[in-house]
């Protein structure tokens, strides 16, 4: 492992609802990152991980706590933290009316890749997600899995360090899946910092270095899967999950 | 404020736009064409009714007439495709009549009382005419019925006062004969005037309406919102960046809705004019074009700004439609003053937003340039815009707003933050 990249603490937020009153989503959590690993956050539905990576991409002000992230806080330093993330969710979609092209080269722009780079960086990216065929298609004409390709070319369009992936396979087919794991993989060979948030147990096992285990806005647990098993003395990341999170019936798994 | 970001997230939404039928549609072909073409039809459909109108044959029946007064029969009858029927029958078949002009079975009925059976020629007659208001035809031969009358009456006293001695220019006392010294060109521009603004407002309403919806709650619905906000700019540059590519639209809308109304009203006011024999001259001065692109920017420059506020809190395309509406129906209720002629443009006037514009624009399309006013105007309106931005960049700020809370209400927000009970300091983020 290299030095810590991203670095979190304390990092709480509540949200108010009229029926419900104040809610803590997600309850001082700690934990570290560091570059050319993959960091599981593992949780049923609710359980916070949306919300965690919500905060360290800064679409979300934290309550309470801070992150570092390559030295920048989320809370002082928004813009220069959002410069050196790429964040990819289920809710981040593309522009539907712009090509698979203006996509990338827009969202480069935006996040400071040099001016004078940028065409030479689409190209590449281009090249190297396999979108060559329709990279003049515009978005709203392409199939899901060639939307899932440009939407990863997007997330690193600006190249930057740190990929914050939330549930990045929800939706998909397997092979989508299987290929969205596979371009996982080559980022964290890569040397970037990865945040991958799942509640898929399998992809969990497959990827991540560290697993955090995340119920309730609490992290529970926060290790490899081999001193996870060593500490809990089960096999299998579920049983894992529930020696945690407490009993199986309290588990909401979507 | 960082140009080059402001111009790149420019650059998205204007291309995204074209792109877009809708927005196209709403934004360019609609005033372009929309407005000339129904103005047209609507024009022509009014003379095509009045001429079918004319066509009529009005049915209409007499009672009561005097002998002395027979000639007056022989008038009614002259008139063109009126059809007169005396009735002979005694005061109960009044009754029958006034039901028959109810019914629609006659056009019109002429109940005239003349008071006594006197053998003086010049016998007083008390005309009732019974019409049906309800019916434009029985409204057509009461007009020709009192034209009629006019005409018999005008030839009465002309004869009688001929025995009398008195020539008609004697009874007449004066004559007048008033003179129009309008040019052709400024009676263009008065009609120009009175039209134009109206539809500006409207235009560029419905220009800034579309963008500005898909721009915040558009983006919410296809979910790009949050990929937006996870990038390296500054909220308040894509507020910016939004804010421009409305206002251009809506721009572009007023000043292409200008453009075509201006060189089509010769074609769209034919039917009307074609035979009141005016000769009028539809132009404006060019001196006036730069005011009219300065009413397009400042107009829409403030309609934008309401819009987008507005918009900003709807999470899908149907709730910022409904959050707009009612502050689109505000912008254009002004129109409605605006198109009387006796309105002027008064200090009073020039600190009203959106009035202050339309009004600007009229004067400047009646070649009237009253530059103490069209400073104030000025002024007020930069004031509305700056308003409505500080209030814009205040509410984006909180991430409720940003993540879509509230359902697309202002009041929700207000409610809930504000003044609801145990209301609290909303987080934000810049």
């Amino acid at each position: 492992m290299e030095s810590v990249t991203i670095d979190v603490r304390g990092l709480t937020k509540e949200f108010h609802e009229k029926s419900r009153g104040t809610i803590r989503a997600v309850d001082a959590i700690d934990f570290t990152c560091s570059a050319g690993e993959i960091f599981g956050l593992l949780g049923a539905n609710g359980a916070g991980k949306t919300t965690t990576l919500r905060m360290l991409s800064t679409i979300l002000e934290p309550t309470a706590g801070t992150a570092l992230m390559q030295g920048f806080d989320i809370r002082e330093d928004p813009e220069n933290v959002r410069r050196i993330l790429g964040f990819y969710s289920s809710t981040t979609a593309l522009y539907p009316r712009l090509t698979a092209r203006e996509t990338i080269g827009f969202f480069g722009r935006i996040n400071g890749y040099s001016p004078d780079k940028i065409v030479s960086r689409v190209e590449y990216l281009i090249q190297r997600f396999g979108i060559v065929d329709y990279a003049d298609v515009r978005v709203d004409k392409l199939s899901q899995g060639m939307k899932q390709k440009v939407s990863l070319a997007r997330t690193v369009a600006h190249d930057p360090p740190i990929l914050i992936f939330d549930e990045p396979t929800v939706g998909l087919d397997v092979l989508n899946a299987l290929e969205m794991q596979e371009v996982i993989r080559e980022f964290r060979e890569e040397g970037k910092t990865i945040i991958f948030s799942t509640h898929i147990m399998s992809e969990a096992e497959r990827l991540c270095n560290r697993i955090a285990i995340i119920h309730q806005g609490k992290l529970l647990a926060c290790d490899t899967l081999e001193a996870l098993r060593r500490e809990t003395g089960k096999r299998y990341l579920e049983d894992i999950f529930v020696h945690y999170a407490g009993h199986k019936e309290d588990v909401v798994w979507a | 404020m960082k140009f080059s970001e402001i111009f790149v997230l420019y650059q998205r939404e204007i291309r995204s736009a074209l792109r877009e039928r809708s927005i196209v549609v709403n934004s360019f072909l609609i005033p372009l064409f929309m407005y000339p073409i129904l103005l047209w039809v609507m024009f022509t459909g009014m003379t095509f009714i009045r001429g079918q109108e004319e066509r009529f044959d009005s049915h209409v029946v007499i009672h009561g007439l005097p002998r002395q007064h027979a000639a007056f029969a022989d008038t009614l009858n002259q008139i063109e495709r009126l059809q007169l029927r005396i009735d002979h029958g005694t005061d109960s078949s009044d009754i029958r009549n006034v039901e028959a002009v109810r019914d629609g079975v006659i056009d019109a009925f002429l109940n005239i009382d003349s008071g006594s059976d006197s053998s003086e020629s010049l016998v007083p007659m008390r005309i009732s005419v019974a019409f049906n208001e309800s019916r434009e035809k029985s409204v057509i031969a009461r007009d020709r019925i009192l034209d009629g009358i006019r005409r018999y009456r005008t030839g009465v006293l002309t004869e009688a006062s001929h025995h009398l001695g008195i020539t008609p220019v004697e009874w007449n006392v004066f004559t007048i004969r008033s003179e129009n010294t309008a040019t052709s060109v400024q009676m263009g521009r008065f009609l120009l005037g009175l039209l134009l603004p109206l539809f500006f407002i409207i235009m560029v309403s419905i220009g800034c309406m579309h963008p500005a919806v898909d721009t915040t709650a558009g983006e919410r619905e296809r979910k790009t919102w949050e990929t937006l906000m996870s990038s390296a700019v500054s909220r308040i540059n894509i507020v910016i960046a939004k804010y421009w590519y409305v206002a251009t639209f809506g721009c572009i809308a007023g000043v292409l809705n200008l453009a075509a109304m201006m060189f089509s009203i010769r074609g769209i006011m034919a039917p009307l004019l074609s035979g009141s024999g005016s000769e009028i001259v539809f132009s404006i001065s060019l001196s006036s074009i730069p005011l009219l692109i300065l009413g397009a920017i400042l107009l829409s420059g403030f309609i934008a700004a309401g819009m987008m506020l507005f918009a900003s809190f709807a999470t899908t395309f149907k709730e910022g439609q409904s959050m707009v509406t009612p502050f689109y129906m505000l912008t254009i209720l002004p129109a409605i003053f605006i198109g009387q002629p006796d309105i002027d443009f008064s200090l009073g006037l020039a600190v009203v937003p959106v009035v202050n514009v339309a009004m600007m624009v009229r004067e400047a399309i009646m070649g009237s340039y009253q530059w103490d006013l069209i400073g104030v105007t000025v002024v007020v309106s930069l004031f509305f815009i700056a308003l409505s931005s500080i209030i814009a960049r205040f509410i984006l700020q909180f991430e409720d707003v940003i993540i879509g809370s509230y359902s697309g209400s202002l009041i929700s927000l207000l409610k809930e933050r504000y003044f609801g009970r145990g209301s609290r300091e909303p987080n934000r983020r810049v």
